[in-house]
């Protein structure tokens, strides 16, 4: 075993890549990615357009890369793509299952599609529709299923061969609460149990934080930050959350006037911690404008603060992560 | 014994038990069998280091996935009933023949010489079997088709399916060309195997020798060779429609349409001009004409064969191309 990171195995990369370029005609969708995976949970983040997908059909050597280059578990993208994609998994982002098939049949077919015989892909079809909460509904049909129910089918076709690497692609897409919650365990529990890496994309960064350690962001086909998300997010400036009551406008003033740096959205004001003198200031503009101060804590950024400020520097704006579902690609 | 029922030894509880007297009757609600609440289900990850069969495997399994669901009922792509049906009724048509020299074989007389010219090897026959218009090609062979050939791609685009084709070691390549396969499979099944079985069921049937079997023999072969045409041309014309739409629906009129569509204009042309230079355009007179020949039957065209020909390769190059470039569409991480 390499060197290990909170489960994270960066010293023996499963995926490495080296100057990555991808030209369609001439748009530029990759532009120079280098990028080492390990075992664990990595979260691919960017805007639509960002050159996910491409990174995606790179490694899983689909598509024809112009320069560079680089191995998924030992085996080169540009010459082992049919290797490379028998040990790995892929759940779509979109339907793609076929509605007239049963669960079991359908996953049982994923697996034959692999290379497994038909005994085996059928028992491994019940093991992993087992797991992934399908049990009782395996012999229905997947145009009866919901929608949770077709994102956990997807899994299972993806995971029928144990695969090392499993891609996930907007896996909690259009799924609710609990089914949302049971998806995110399961990818967990994949990644804990079953020893494998989950490289997963999503819109919502509570749930690429819930499953991943590491997050890869890439913006105009460049990766613009790698690393684990706790490192990042203490890299990001500290602040005091306060929930404000009553003189909101006057206690921003004040405190702006004493030379502090503040962001407001509405009743929370966000204040750069700069030691404890920052508390007794917001307590003191507090008592000075008679604004009531209800809550006030240390903010803890979180993965979408992340890339919002990520974003922002690169000149995005947006409010939240799903704003930039819609930004055009460069 | 009533000291016994006051200590509880066979006390109160077990008499409540028995009889549900006492204080128990002025519960609003029952008392249930408790039961350990928690997990519904153990989920636990297992592992599997199973071997992966090589690429025959893989394309056996598309092979099989497609042919086997036209039999079995489930387990493999789904054919509707209807469609399947329709299917029994086409094989049990192109049947029909068999039947019929059957029945000459067993009757006497004057009959006999009538059913041997009208279901008999010969020519006409041999060549009726399979590209005969009427029933065959106005009703069997492009509703067969049509119906086989109509969501093969289709499906796939429609549902996102290419994705678990090609996220797994599946080339394009393989997979269309399992997809023809299968298709074609299907088609020569009813068509040429039906035709096989006319053949040999004559020989049995007459109880012919080998100098029916000498003499006939460059004819059948000329008629399978054209069944194998038939094959091959209405398997790329109608899975390239099908690559072509999202709705097997709309491949399936269409295939009709163009088999039927380009026999019927050029029919009226040849009514109205005198020529039947625009036969070329439909993919069944190709046919009829190249098997005309294959066969030894006098042609029914004027143009010469050599163009029916040429269009036909055409059709077919065309067919192929169009199904290769938009199966090379296909797309894996968004359709």
């Amino acid at each position: 075993m390499g060197q290990s990171e909170g489960g994270f195995d960066i010293a023996n990369p499963i995926i490495q890549i080296r100057g990555l370029r991808k030209l369609y005609g001439p748009h530029v969708a990759l532009d120079g990615v280098d990028l080492d995976i390990g075992t664990g949970g990595v979260g691919i983040l960017g805007p639509n357009g960002s050159g996910k997908s491409t990174l995606f059909k790179c490694i899983l050597g689909l598509i024809r890369i112009t320069e560079g280059g680089g191995e998924v578990l030992g085996k080169d993208i540009s010459t082992m793509g049919p290797d490379i994609r028998s040990k790995i998994g892929y759940m779509a982002e979109y339907d793609s299952l076929d509605p007239g098939l049963t669960a079991v049949d359908q996953v049982r077919y994923a697996g034959e599609l692999l290379g497994m015989r038909p005994d085996q892909a059928t028992q491994r079809a019940h093991e992993v529709l087992q797991y992934v909460g399908l049990q009782d509904q395996r012999y229905r049909k997947i145009e009866s299923f919901s929608t949770g129910m077709r994102q956990a089918t997807k899994l299972a076709c993806a995971i029928v061969h144990d695969p090392q690497i499993l891609f996930c692609d907007e896996p909690t897409n259009g799924l609710d609460a609990s089914a949302r919650q049971f998806m995110l365990d399961t990818l967990r529990r994949t990644i804990s149990e079953g020893g494998g890496t989950v490289i997963m994309t999503s819109h919502v960064m509570e749930d690429i934080q819930g499953v991943c350690d590491r997050v890869v962001m890439l913006s105009a086909g460049k990766v613009v930050v790698e690393g684990r998300i706790d490192e990042l997010a203490r890299q990001i400036t500290r602040e005091i959350e306060i929930s404000v009551w009553g003189g909101a406008t006057k206690l921003e003033q004040w405190l702006l006037l004493h030379g502090h740096k503040v962001r407001r959205m509405g009743r929370i004001m966000r204040i750069e911690h700069q030691g404890d003198q920052t508390i007794r200031a917001i307590l003191e503009g507090a008592s000075e404008t008679g604004a009531q101060v209800r809550v006030l804590r240390e903010f803890e950024p979180d993965l979408e603060d992340i890339f919002l400020l990520i974003m922002r520097k690169l000149g995005k704006s947006a409010k939240s992560a799903s704003d930039l579902k819609g930004v055009p690609g460069e | 014994m009533s000291d016994t029922i006051e200590e509880g030894g066979l006390g109160e509880a077990d008499i409540e038990a028995a009889y549900g007297s006492g204080d128990g009757d002025l519960d609003t609600s029952a008392t249930v069998a408790s039961t350990p609440k928690g997990q519904i289900f153990e989920q636990i990850y297992r592992p599997w280091n199973g071997p992966l069969g090589p690429r025959w495997v893989r394309n056996y399994a598309i092979y099989r996935h497609h042919v086997y669901g036209i039999i079995s009922g489930s387990g493999h792509r789904r054919y509707h009933p209807f469609v399947r049906l329709a299917l029994l009724v086409v094989i049990l048509g192109s049947m029909t023949p068999i039947l019929m020299l059957l029945l000459s074989s067993m009757v006497s007389g004057d009959a006999t010489g009538f059913l041997n010219r009208m279901w008999g090897v010969n020519r006409y026959n041999l060549w009726g079997n399979v590209l005969g218009y009427f029933p065959r090609n106005l009703c069997m062979w492009p509703l067969l088709t049509a119906l086989v050939v109509g969501g093969l791609v289709s499906d796939d685009r429609k549902n996102g399916t290419s994705a678990l084709y090609f996220s797994r070691p599946i080339s394009r390549l393989d997979y269309a060309s399992m997809k023809w396969l299968s298709a074609a499979s299907v088609l020569a099944t009813v068509i040429i195997l039906t035709y096989m079985m006319y053949y040999s069921a004559a020989i049995v049937f007459k109880g012919e020798g080998w100098s029916f079997i000498a003499d006939t023999i460059p004819i059948f072969i000329g008629g399978l060779v054209a069944g194998i045409f038939l094959v091959f041309t209405y398997t790329s014309i109608g899975i390239a429609l099908s690559s072509i739409s999202t709705s097997r629906f709309t491949a399936s009129v269409s295939f009709l349409g163009l088999i039927l569509g380009s026999k019927i204009v050029a029919w009226l042309v040849e009514i109205q001009f005198e020529t039947t230079y625009i036969y070329l355009l439909s993919p069944y007179d190709c046919l009829a004409h190249l098997g005309q020949w294959l066969v030894g039957l006098p042609s029914n065209y004027d143009h010469p064969l050599i163009m029916s020909v040429v269009s036909l390769l055409a059709m077919n190059a065309a067919s192929l191309s169009i199904f290769a470039s938009r199966v090379s569409s296909l797309e894996v991480t968004r359709e």
